[in-house]
């Protein structure tokens, strides 16, 4: 009777001496926390998260300081308390901070000019430690052209993202558009480019070998000059047959000189766009 | 007798063809085997409708990411993390296995298959978001000695962006069992 009851209160002194740990539930992102354990004796507490895995020395029974560098981020941890008796573990969560930083993404980074709902800016939304905020945030959108007014519009994120789709305006040149929230300002420069040559006219003179043909100033149908280097392609239709050059546009106009046989039709075009024809003779 | 070596040099080539050759189907049937369960969902993705290429690719890439992470923290090789992780989840990875690795600690996971479901996916096709209800049972092992195991059902939220080849996963988070 006496052996059970000694047995029966060592189990008990033992069962009540196991060492254990208990954090927090959970835990905002960058926080330190104090976990309290208890249990005696040297042990060995072991912090495991996304970005973690440390082991220290630490007394069973005693509180556990957990810096808040060690908790920035976002996920699941393990705290795990090992002492002589054996290992105790509880899991616990640390949560994003408060949004205040953002991935901003705009594409394309030139796009011709007056291309509807033609560039697309996509805000994610992180805390000061990356980790996503999932939370809705409002994020505010900006479109700062170089020559006109600022505009800009609030959108919520959604799974932690928010974006807009914005059409290119009928001037060429860059513009800025930016996307804020909390202390993040992120901008992003769009080159506004011409768009498709519009009105390509050609004129054509004499020169020593046949003709010299020349466009008039290249422009888009909004007025804006063709950047230097598109590609215009002149054809050539006589007796001999069909001859093509292509010549890069050097100062807004387009010119080749082309040797023709007898009577020749000659016509001009731009990627999908086609101009007048001329005929001449030689 | 430059034709008995001729003739047993190519003997010898020929074995050695048919042995690299068993190897390489062991190694890849191995990694096949080994590939996570996915099972992927795209019926609510938006704004931008997936292509069937994608649809395929995403689901295959972040199978091959899992295996990755999951023999990365096995055997605390950061350099296996390259193939399928970038951006945040990278440098997160790379420093959870070199603190295991300083700590002496292994972490053995047994996936046991993912459910995926994609939320967002960009209108210019750069980023997608995706919902993963993973299962699994980790280990955590001091040296030799397992310290902590247990069953886990997690969910997590993931970013992924296109590379070159492949999709690769530039944000894992474990969510709190919340969805916002």
């Amino acid at each position: 009777m006496r052996t059970i009851a000694l047995a029966l209160t060592v189990f008990a002194v033992t069962t009540l001496a196991a060492s254990e740990i208990h954090p927090p539930a959970q835990v905002a992102a960058g926080n330190p926390v104090t976990i309290p354990t208890s249990g005696s004796g040297e042990a060995t507490f072991y912090l495991i998260g996304p970005a973690v895995a440390n082991k220290t020395k630490v007394q069973a029974g005693s509180d556990i300081s957990v810096n808040g560098d060690q908790l920035q981020h976002g996920g699941r941890y393990v705290a795990i308390l090992c002492a002589s008796d054996g290992c105790s573990a509880a899991n616990f969560f640390v949560t994003p901070a408060a949004a205040n930083k953002l991935s901003f993404l705009v594409h394309p980074s030139r796009v011709p000019v007056g291309t509807s709902n033609g560039i697309t800016a996509l805000a994610i939304v992180h805390d000061n430690f990356q980790n996503l905020v999932l939370k809705p945030e409002a994020v505010t959108f900006k479109v700062m052209p170089k020559d006109g007014k600022e505009v800009s519009a609030s959108r919520p994120s959604e799974n932690g993202v928010a974006w807009v789709r914005l059409t290119a305006a009928k001037k060429s040149g860059p513009t800025k558009l930016g996307a804020s929230i909390g202390h993040a300002d992120e901008i992003r420069v769009v080159q506004q480019v011409a768009a498709d040559a519009c009105n390509l006219r050609i004129k054509a003179s004499r020169a020593k070998r046949g003709f010299l043909i020349e466009t008039d100033p290249v422009h888009d149908c909004s007025g804006n000059p063709v950047p230097d280097g598109t590609v215009v392609s002149f054809t050539a239709s006589d007796s001999v047959g069909k001859t093509t050059v292509d010549v890069p546009i050097k100062r807004g106009v387009a010119k080749v000189e082309m040797p023709v046989d007898g009577r020749a039709k000659i016509t001009v075009a731009s990627g999908v766009v086609t101009g007048n024809e001329l005929e001449v003779a030689e | 007798m430059r034709v008995t070596f001729l003739r047993y040099a190519s003997v010898l080539a020929t074995i050695a063809i048919l042995l690299l050759g068993f190897v390489a189907y062991r190694l890849s049937a191995t990694a096949d085997d080994n590939l996570p369960h996915v099972h992927f969902n795209a019926d609510d993705i938006s704004p931008r409708q997936i292509e069937d290429l994608t649809s395929k690719s995403v689901p295959r890439d972040y199978a091959l990411a899992w295996q990755t992470m999951e023999q990365s923290l096995s055997e605390n090789r950061t350099g296996l993390l390259d193939g399928y992780f970038t951006g945040f989840a990278k440098q997160d990875l790379t420093q959870r296995v070199n603190t295991q690795a300083r700590s002496g600690l292994r972490t053995h996971y047994t996936d046991r298959g993912h459910k995926v479901d994609a939320v967002f996916y960009s209108p210019s096709g750069d980023v997608m978001e995706l919902r993963d209800h993973a299962q699994f049972d980790m280990q955590i092992l001091d040296g030799g000695k397992v310290i902590y195991e247990e069953p886990v059902n997690e969910d997590y939220v993931v970013l992924m962006t296109p590379g070159a080849d492949r999709w690769l996963v530039r944000q894992l988070q474990a969510l709190n069992g919340k969805k916002p």
